[in-house]
Formats: structure tokens, C-alpha cells, sequence
């Protein structure tokens, strides 16, 4: 993985020290709240529903073994002893003291981590497929580009007042499991270069990313993203807050005008100087090798006993594991989806066991996926039995990848200021009724993705069922959507049938599935393909009671 | 009637305003709330949004009763002053203070 060099370390060093004069300032008096507000949100600090809240950046959701038990340490030192991965691949802490904020910050530089940029209207942390580098169908490792923009982006001089927040994606696989098509800028590597896709979103004004270019050679991708963002940066609107994301202007001109427009501000910049050299670019892919691949006799035998033997282990397996580059290594999904427990939450404990499963059948390398979970992407078949055991020991063998209960929830109205209502609980609700192993199993991949409001955190726009809390009058209620995908045929579900109290909605998940199981051609067809082939409508009338 | 409430600008904790003319007044403890007529409610918000160096972002909670939040406000303000409503640290504020939920 990428290791900081000297500017990098004299960077975050000098922004640090830059932010613990202003908490001390702050704590003195001598900067108003008003002040200190813009400030203390360009280190990720929020205050939130209970207490500051720390967002963390992972870049493009890569983590060493280290870093993910300094998570640990902040948890059990300054928080209540768990933190949340979220679904733009970082981590929050929810009970951070402002006077800890200084020293936490340099335990994350210890480690080459900050929270720089976590917040703010600028370029967010570029996030990307989880099995980077590892995933059989990879046509080529989006890590290194990540990186390059990574680099482009922190503090980019220009880009730090955008008209609002702005998130890219890279996918580098056939199967695009980064949503590209749901961020400001979507980036498909292919053999040709990046294809690239522009005014995805989702919040309020849900939008897919229009293709406005393709096969541009990777040398050339930091001028032209330079200029798509000067495009954005100069005609997004800065005088209302809901239209000031790039979907409203690339909406407002057209796909083609804005995408012509890029071309022609692309036209004038001095590329040359934007543009990273060969020698830089190939020095940034130096830092993202294959891993030193241990030699590990694989006995597909005794895999196969150690699976009959124990059906646990084999379902984990089944669900699990992701095909690999290499025959003899797998890629493993460590769950953050027990049942009854928040989505994406994980214990101090719990993240140095993750962190010793790294170094012991891991080469020392994690990943945080979107979807709130954390992965080993190279993980030798000779071990899975060893690793399944250590985590079932430590509650973090669910074998629910990919299922019903494998939900994304953002943290709603239990934590967040924003939030209209809750997504924890309901998410706990769910995971219960499903809670039977070989239900799930038989109703097979299923997403379902929950946000406690409209800003959509929980990406409730692009899940097979997407539940979307709304307030009416200090009640809560939940909208359905059906037929969101956030792959290669991304698609905006559709809001369908009355709102539900939260009580109501894991009883008409229920019916809805049953319905599913029902009309399905056979075990083969998923529930987002039966969506599509009989339409929403075939559905709506199970989400309720029949009267 | 209403209470005042803000976050504890040193470590952003939830307070609950309870009589006094200083921070020494407000309480992590809803339960222990004072409830205001709503003139001295406006007041005393004016006075405290002032101090700056105390507490972060107050406002006023508006009440139906002494113990009855009003509706539009409940789920935010019952999660407040009980804390999270699930997980690992569900109603980890009313745990502290050893009592049940209030509101």
C-alpha cells in the first residue's frame, strides 16, 4: 500500500499542529463557534446528536494491520470502545472530546492517517472496489489511480470551496461493486483507459452518471478532471444548497453541452502541468505490488472435510469467500452484520482480532467495502478453516454476505443531527426476522439499504429495497423503493406503495419476499431480476396488510 | 413551557439546563431539567448563546407538560436525553444516571 512520503508527513504534521492552535483558541475563547465551525469540519470533527463525531479517512478503503488497531486504540482511549465504517469506506467515532481531538489526530499521523477533507464542500476521500488488486475479474488495479487523485485533490488550492461536496469512484473490475454511477464522477478503467461518468448523485434529486467520455488514457486523467471540475466549480449553482450538487448543472446543461464544455476548458490548461509523469505514476504503482504470496500446500480434500464437518463453516465459505486472481487464495468478507447489532459497527476487540487475522492469514492488508464490511483480499484457501475459526470465536463468522441481512444502514437519527428517523433499529428488526440461515440462503442476494433522511447515506436509492425514514409530524415512517441496483446496470429505485411505521416494515419485508420465492422462474433468479421482469407493480400490493 | 438544552463545548456531551447562574448549573441528566415559562426560556437561551466557551449550539425543547415532549420534537429529543435507541451503547445515558427513560 502507499506509504507517505516527506510531504505528505510534513503536510498532515503542519495541518495538525494548525488545528490544535485552533481547538486551544477555541477552548479560550479566542475564536467564536462560528469561527471554529469551518474549521474543525475541514479535520472531519461534527458535533453531532451526543458529541463531537470524528470522521476518519481510509483512503479508497485500504487499511494496514497497524492502522486498523489504532482504530482500536482510539476507540478503547477516547470513545466507548467500537467505531462505525461507513459507507464512503471510512470510520467515525461517535464520543470524541473536542480537548482529545489534537492527540488523536497524532496518533492517526503516526500511522500516515488523518481526517483531513472528511467534511467540507472539496474532494471527499475517492473510494473504490474493496477486492482491488485481488478480484478475478479486474482488468486493471484502480488502486495507484486512486492514489494519483488522492494527491491531486488534498488541498488542491482550487478545489477546497466547491459549490458542495464532491465524491469520485474507480472501479477497475467487469462487475462494478464501487457504485460508480452514484457519484459526482464515476471512473471505469477498461483496456482502453477511463471511461468516465459524470452527475451520479444520489440525496435528494436522485441522479445516474451520464458516460461523457471514454477510453482517456490515464496519463491524462488528472487535466481532465481538472477540468470537469473547473466547469462544475465556475456554472454549479452556490445559491441554493439542494441544487448545488454537479447532477443539477449536468442535468440543467445536457450531458453533451456540459461534457462539450469540459472539452474546451480541458483545451486550455496547460496539461503538461497537471498531468502526473510516467516516472510518477510508475512510482505510485510501485507502491501497490502483488503480495509476496505465501507457498502454501492446498488440500482441497481436507476443505471439503473440514466443510461437511462443519455446516457453519461451510456456509461462510459459500458466502463469504470472492474468487481471486490466484487458484490457491480467496478473498474473505468479514461481516459487520450480526444479527441484532448495528451495520457496520465493530469493538475495539473486534478490530484488533480483524487486525491480527490480517497478519496471520492476511499479508497485513484490510479493506473497508461500501457496504460496512471488512475484507482480507488475499487470503490462502490452506487457511480459511484457522481464520473462520478465530473469527467465529470473536462474533465475526456471519455468513450473510451478499443477503437479505448483509444490510446498509447509516447511523439515522440515533446518532446523526441530520437524520429524520432511525435506521438502527430497523435494520436490528430485519436482521431478526431473517435471522434463520437457510431462509436467507434460499432467498439469496438481496440488498437492502436504509438512510434515516433524504440525504440518502444509507444509499437507500440503489438497493434492491431501498427503506427510506421520513418524520411526519415527530412519527417516524419508512418509505419502500424497489428495483435500485448500484452495479454495471445501476438503476434509481422507485418509492412504492403508502409509508410504514417502523413496526410494520420487517412484517411486509416478509410478505414481499414470500411473494418473491413464489413468483421466481427458479433458485437461479434473484429478487432484483424478478423485480424486473414482472415490474414493481407486481409487488406493491404485499408491502401492506390485506384488508 | 420549555427546556434549554445544548452540548458541553469540551467534550460536546448533551446539558440539560438546571437552575444556576453558571455551567455548574446544567446537568448530563434530563430528568433533572428545570422546566421554564417560556419568556424566561427566551431569556435565558439569549443569555447563553452568549457564552460560548461553556456550551455549544443551545436551544429550547418545547414541552406539552412537565414530562411531555411535544410530538414533532420526540424521537430527536427522547434519543437525546436517553441516548441511542440500539447498539452498543443503547440508552447508555439514562444507564448513567441509573434511571429509566424519560420523555
Amino acid at each position: 500500500m502507499y506509504q507517505y512520503d516527506q510531504f505528505d508527513h510534513a503536510m498532515v504534521a503542519a495541518r495538525n499542529a494548525e488545528f490544535k492552535d485552533q481547538v486551544e483558541r477555541r477552548l479560550k475563547g479566542e475564536l467564536s463557534e462560528d469561527q471554529f465551525k469551518p474549521l474543525r469540519l475541514m479535520n472531519g470533527l461534527y458535533l453531532q446528536l451526543h458529541a463531537y463525531m470524528l470522521r476518519i479517512a481510509v483512503p479508497y478503503g485500504v487499511l494496514s494491520s497497524r492502522q486498523m488497531r489504532t482504530f482500536a486504540h482510539i476507540a478503547r482511549t477516547y470513545d466507548r470502545d467500537f467505531g462505525h465504517f461507513t459507507t464512503r469506506q471510512n470510520i467515525q467515532f461517535n464520543w470524541i472530546k473536542l480537548a482529545d481531538t489534537p492527540q488523536i489526530l497524532e496518533d492517526l499521523a503516526a500511522v500516515e492517517m488523518h481526517a483531513i477533507q472528511t467534511s467540507g464542500n472539496c474532494i471527499r476521500n475517492t473510494t473504490t472496489d474493496q477486492f482491488a488488486g485481488a478480484a478475478r475479474d479486474e482488468i486493471d488495479d484502480p488502486r495507484p489511480w486512486a492514489e494519483l487523485i488522492r494527491q491531486w485533490s488534498t488541498f488542491h488550492p482550487e478545489f477546497t470551496f466547491l459549490p458542495r461536496k464532491f465524491k469520485i469512484a474507480i472501479t477497475g473490475a467487469t462487475r462494478d461493486r464501487a457504485a460508480i454511477r452514484v457519484h459526482d464522477i464515476g471512473l471505469q478503467l477498461t483496456d482502453k483507459g477511463f471511461d468516465v461518468y459524470v452527475g451520479g448523485g444520489m440525496g435528494r434529486t436522485p441522479h445516474l452518471g451520464h458516460l461523457i467520455k471514454s477510453g482517456l488514457p490515464g496519463e491524462k486523467l488528472l487535466s481532465y478532471l481538472e477540468a470537469a471540475l473547473r466547469v462544475y466549480n465556475r456554472y454549479g449553482r452556490r445559491d441554493n444548497i439542494y441544487k448545488a450538487r454537479i447532477k443539477i448543472l449536468v442535468s440543467a446543461l445536457g450531458p453533451q453541452e456540459y461534457a462539450r464544455q469540459v472539452e474546451e476548458e480541458w483545451a486550455t490548461l496547460d496539461q503538461a502541468q497537471i498531468d502526473a509523469p510516467h516516472a510518477e505514476i510508475a512510482r505510485i504503482k510501485s507502491f501497490f505490488p502483488q503480495p509476496a504470496y505465501a507457498d502454501k500446500a492446498f488440500d482441497a480434500a481436507a476443505l471439503d472435510r473440514a466443510k461437511a464437518a462443519d455446516a457453519g463453516f461451510a456456509r461462510w465459505v459459500r458466502n463469504n469467500t470472492l474468487a481471486h486472481r490466484r487458484d490457491d487464495h480467496v478473498s474473505v468478507t468479514i461481516s459487520l452484520k450480526p444479527t441484532g447489532l448495528p451495520p457496520g459497527d465493530a469493538s475495539s476487540a473486534q478490530m484488533d482480532v480483524m487486525a491480527d487475522a490480517a497478519d496471520r492469514f492476511g499479508y497485513g492488508e484490510l479493506r473497508v467495502s461500501h457496504e460496512q464490511n471488512i475484507i482480507l483480499p488475499h487470503v490462502a484457501k490452506a487457511d480459511l478453516y484457522d481464520l473462520y475459526r478465530l473469527l467465529d470465536q470473536n462474533g465475526l463468522s456471519s455468513a450473510n454476505v451478499g443477503k437479505i441481512t448483509d444490510m446498509i444502514a447509516c447511523p439515522g437519527l440515533d446518532y446523526c443531527s441530520l437524520a429524520n428517523a432511525r435506521s438502527i433499529p430497523l435494520a436490528q428488526d430485519i436482521s431478526q426476522r431473517f435471522a434463520d440461515a437457510e431462509l436467507t440462503d434460499k432467498i439469496g442476494d438481496l440488498q437492502i439499504k436504509i438512510s434515516g433522511c433524504i440525504n440518502a447515506c444509507g444509499h437507500h436509492h440503489v438497493g434492491h429495497i431501498g427503506i427510506l425514514g421520513v418524520d411526519k409530524q415527530g412519527e417516524e415512517f419508512y418509505q419502500i423503493l424497489l428495483g435500485g441496483r448500484a452495479d454495471e446496470q445501476a438503476a434509481l429505485g422507485v418509492i412504492t406503495g403508502k409509508g410504514l411505521s417502523a413496526e410494520a416494515v420487517p412484517a411486509a419485508l416478509e410478505r414481499l419476499i414470500k411473494l418473491y420465492l413464489d413468483l421466481r422462474t427458479d433458485e437461479t433468479e434473484r429478487f432484483i431480476d424478478t423485480v424486473g421482469r414482472l415490474g414493481r407493480d407486481a409487488f406493491a400490493g404485499a408491502l401492506h396488510e390485506p384488508a | 413551557m420549555k427546556l434549554l438544552t445544548a452540548n458541553r463545548l469540551t467534550d460536546g456531551l448533551v446539558l440539560w439546563y438546571a437552575g444556576g447562574p453558571d455551567l455548574s448549573g446544567w446537568n448530563e441528566d434530563a430528568a433533572l431539567a428545570t422546566r421554564l415559562e417560556d419568556e424566561a426560556a427566551a431569556a435565558l437561551l439569549e443569555d447563553w448563546k452568549a457564552r460560548e466557551t461553556e456550551v455549544v449550539a443551545p436551544y429550547l425543547v418545547p414541552l406539552l407538560d412537565e414530562n411531555t415532549l411535544v410530538k414533532r420534537e420526540y424521537v430527536r429529543e427522547h434519543v437525546r436525553a436517553n441516548g441511542p435507541t440500539a447498539g452498543q451503547t443503547a440508552f447508555d445515558t439514562a444507564r448513567q444516571h441509573q434511571r429509566g427513560e424519560v420523555f
